[in-house]
């Protein structure tokens, strides 16, 4: 590799390897992404970072993406080091259909993006890429929802639900506890936007949502109906916490 | 290793997980001539200010911080222009090259996203140091209209309505909120951009010396054009704007 | 040996090709077809050097479909012409050309307009309003000649290469086993069953 062949993440001598630990603060510096599993059903929830007024969000780039037709892929940390990674996948997903005549599966195109975040941090001369990435959507001819998620280590993994980013704990510790098996589409949509409310508290201008579903390709969710459920889930807040007053006056929500 | 392990620990994370070498090539830019942007309804224009460093230079050589990128797009740049120069370059040749490939000229965001794409190269790979400059595009494609982005050291890039960026592009952006109109006209947004850049210069003698300026619109054959202007035509639009007078009578009272 | 033929209508392109897979002397397969979708609205169909003909195809397919994925728009008919006359080209100048001969049938949803792209291996590119590869040239351009209106339409044209078709079949000196007929138009690309 042109002369800069000193790798950039070596071991230090307690047995870190540094850039790759900070590479995951980056990430965690970078806007929430969620995903969720429904019975027939996955999707992906993310936190748009608050437009500026004069910003033109017609042409600014997504936070989700497409890899193939029927691969999504959100991501949290570095836009640009995101962009360069996707299109790497985008290139894999079209190169697999060349060569075997199949589309990939979600597990095959996962493996290829932690392969290539995992190169970067062996490598001669780069560090690694600055991104976690959630990638669901279906295999062909199959209707099992698929949910994994790389990290910059190179690291992948299958969840039912998970969250990445900005305040990624306190979104998976809800999920851990309001994730039920088997929901059907419009719970889903709903737990995926409660979830993200829960460190979105702009509301709905500041949430995306994607859906997939077996043999189609991705769907974004209208903002009306993802204002429509803020507003169901709010209510529905309200009433709880009012609920909870009544049982206990004494006490503050 | 020795000094290669010094070249190639330029760009790495912080334990933070920041890259200071993109935010120091961003402080750069903080210091150099402001340049704004503004959509409008019928075009785009684009403004900067020219920071004169002395009286001998030869001012009628063409401008140094707009660029011709393709028969559609323009740039304005803030930063080192030894850098600009070589994306803007490379920029030209992507054009060409998408227009011999598919006998089409290339999309406004491609071609944004391709230049993004070699300064987020700078930022990852070893022995490189960033780019140190920020663009303004302003462009025309069938697909999506008159398109604005801007994109800086780190290869990140974003659409807007208005944008600045450079010296006081703090205070330039407020104006630019305070001030833009969804429907206003080519013109108007002239004018508001001579306006926003009259109060954000440091210097209050504007002059067509120290500005740039430069539109993209489409011809009464619905044809895109792009235009650098010549001083005289800042002249003109000073003169009807008429800022100039305006700042002499200010400079004199202080 | 293969038949590759197209016809514009006024809003939808009609590509007729022949079903039979000849090699030599034989005939290896009667339910070839020799097209491939590139894009919702647009369909190559090929001949040549067998091996060489969907390996090209499958090339721009998944070229077609990269730029998709990447851009979020697809290549116009013209655009992927022109990307496909740049490939042949380049292959051509290389150690090893691409024997491909194509047709490229488009619908450009963008300016409302079918397109018909004759493409050879020697890489020169012409929209026409009707084209064929191969023998099947010598027996229907006159026909297509004679009758072929720019603005006629999907039934006229349908009906136009049932004229086509009849006169291969009495000309051409064997079995090519009938043809697939497939439309291109602003809905994408359909199959017809047979139209004989």
């Amino acid at each position: 590799m042109s002369g800069y062949d000193s790798a950039l993440s070596v071991f230090s001598p307690d047995g870190h390897v540094f850039q790759v630990e900070y590479a995951l603060e980056a990430v965690k510096r970078g806007t929430c992404a969620v995903g969720v599993k429904g019975a027939d059903v996955v999707i992906l929830g993310c936190e748009k970072r608050n437009a500026m007024k004069l910003q033109d969000t017609r042409i600014t780039p997504s936070k989700i993406c497409q890899v193939d037709s029927h691969v999504a892929l959100a991501f949290a940390g570095l836009n640009a080091d995101a962009r360069i990674l996707i299109d790497k996948a985008r290139v894999e997903a079209q190169s697999h259909r060349l060569t075997v005549e199949d589309p990939v599966s979600i597990e095959y195109i996962t493996k290829h993006i932690a392969g290539v975040q995992q190169k970067y941090t062996q490598s001669g001369g780069v560090r690694p890429f600055g991104i976690s990435t959630l990638v669901v959507g279906f295999d062909p001819n199959d209707s099992t929802p698929r949910l994994y998620q790389t990290e910059p280590s190179g690291i992948y993994s299958a969840w039912k639900s998970n969250a990445i980013g900005r305040s990624s704990k306190t979104v998976r510790e809800f999920l851990e506890k309001n994730y039920q098996a088997d929901m059907d589409r419009q719970a889903t949509i709903k737990l995926t936007i409660k979830s993200l409310l829960e460190v979105v508290q702009t509301g709905a201008k500041n949430i995306e949502i994607a859906i997939m579903s077996p043999g189609k390709t991705i769907e974004l969710l209208d903002d009306d109906i993802i204002a429509k459920n803020v507003e169901e889930i709010e209510a529905e807040k309200e009433a709880e916490a009012a609920e909870k007053k009544k049982n206990k006056p004494s006490s503050s929500s | 290793m020795g000094s290669r392990r010094y070249d190639s620990r330029t760009t790495i994370f912080s334990p933070e997980g920041r890259l200071y070498q993109v935010e120091y090539a961003l402080e750069a830019i903080s210091h150099a001539g402001t340049a704004i942007g503004i959509l409008a309804s019928d075009g785009i224009v684009l403004a900067a200010e020219r920071k004169v460093t002395s009286k001998l230079l030869e001012q009628d050589t063409s401008a140094e911080k707009m660029y011709i990128l393709n028969d559609s797009t323009v740039c304005a740049v803030a930063g080192i222009t030894s850098d600009a120069s070589i994306l803007v370059n490379s920029a030209r040749v992507q054009a060409q090259r998408y227009l011999r490939t598919y006998g089409q000229e290339i999309p406004c965001e491609q071609l944004v996203r391709q230049l993004s794409d070699i300064k987020q190269g700078y930022t990852q790979h070893g022995g490189l140091r960033p780019f140190g400059v920020s663009f303004i595009y302003a462009g025309w494609d069938d697909e999506r209209g008159f398109q604005l982005y801007q994109s800086n050291p780190s290869g990140n890039y974003s659409g807007w309505k208005a944008t600045s960026m450079g010296a006081n592009n703090t205070s330039a952006s407020t104006l630019l909120k305070q001030d833009f109109k969804d429907d206003a006209n080519l013109e108007d947004s002239c004018e508001l951009a001579i306006k926003v850049l009259s109060k954000t210069m440091d210097n209050a003698n504007l002059s067509s010396e120290k500005l740039e300026f430069a539109t993209v619109g489409l011809d009464t054959n619905g044809k895109v054009y792009h235009k650098i202007w010549k001083p005289s035509d800042i002249d003109a639009l000073l003169k009807k704007t008429g800022l100039v007078k305006e700042e002499e009578d200010e400079d004199k009272t202080d | 040996m293969d038949i590759v033929l197209g016809i514009t209508t006024k809003d939808a392109v009609i590509i007729a090709t022949s079903k039979a897979a000849v090699r030599g002397i034989s005939i290896l397969k009667v339910t070839d077809d020799k097209t491939r979708q590139l894009s919702d609205n647009s369909l190559m169909a090929f001949t040549g050097e067998a091996g060489d003909t969907v390996q090209f195809a499958e090339l721009i397919q998944a070229n077609a479909r990269l730029y998709s994925m990447r851009n979020g728009v697809d290549l116009s008919p013209t655009a992927i012409s022109n990307f496909t006359r740049n490939e042949l080209a380049n292959a051509l100048r290389s150690r090893k050309p691409f024997q491909v001969n194509v047709l490229i049938a488009g619908f450009d949803k963008k300016t409302n307009k079918s397109s018909l792209n004759w493409i050879d291996y020697l890489a020169a590119n012409v929209s026409l309003p009707y084209a064929a590869h191969g023998y099947a040239s010598y027996y229907t351009l006159s026909l297509l000649d004679r009758h072929h209106k720019k603005d006629m339409n999907l039934e006229e044209g349908l009906e136009l290469l049932k004229a086509c078709i009849a006169e291969l079949q009495k000309r051409i000196p064997f079995d090519f086993k009938g043809v697939y007929v497939k439309i291109v138009d602003k809905d994408g690309v359909r199959d017809l069953d047979d139209i004989e």
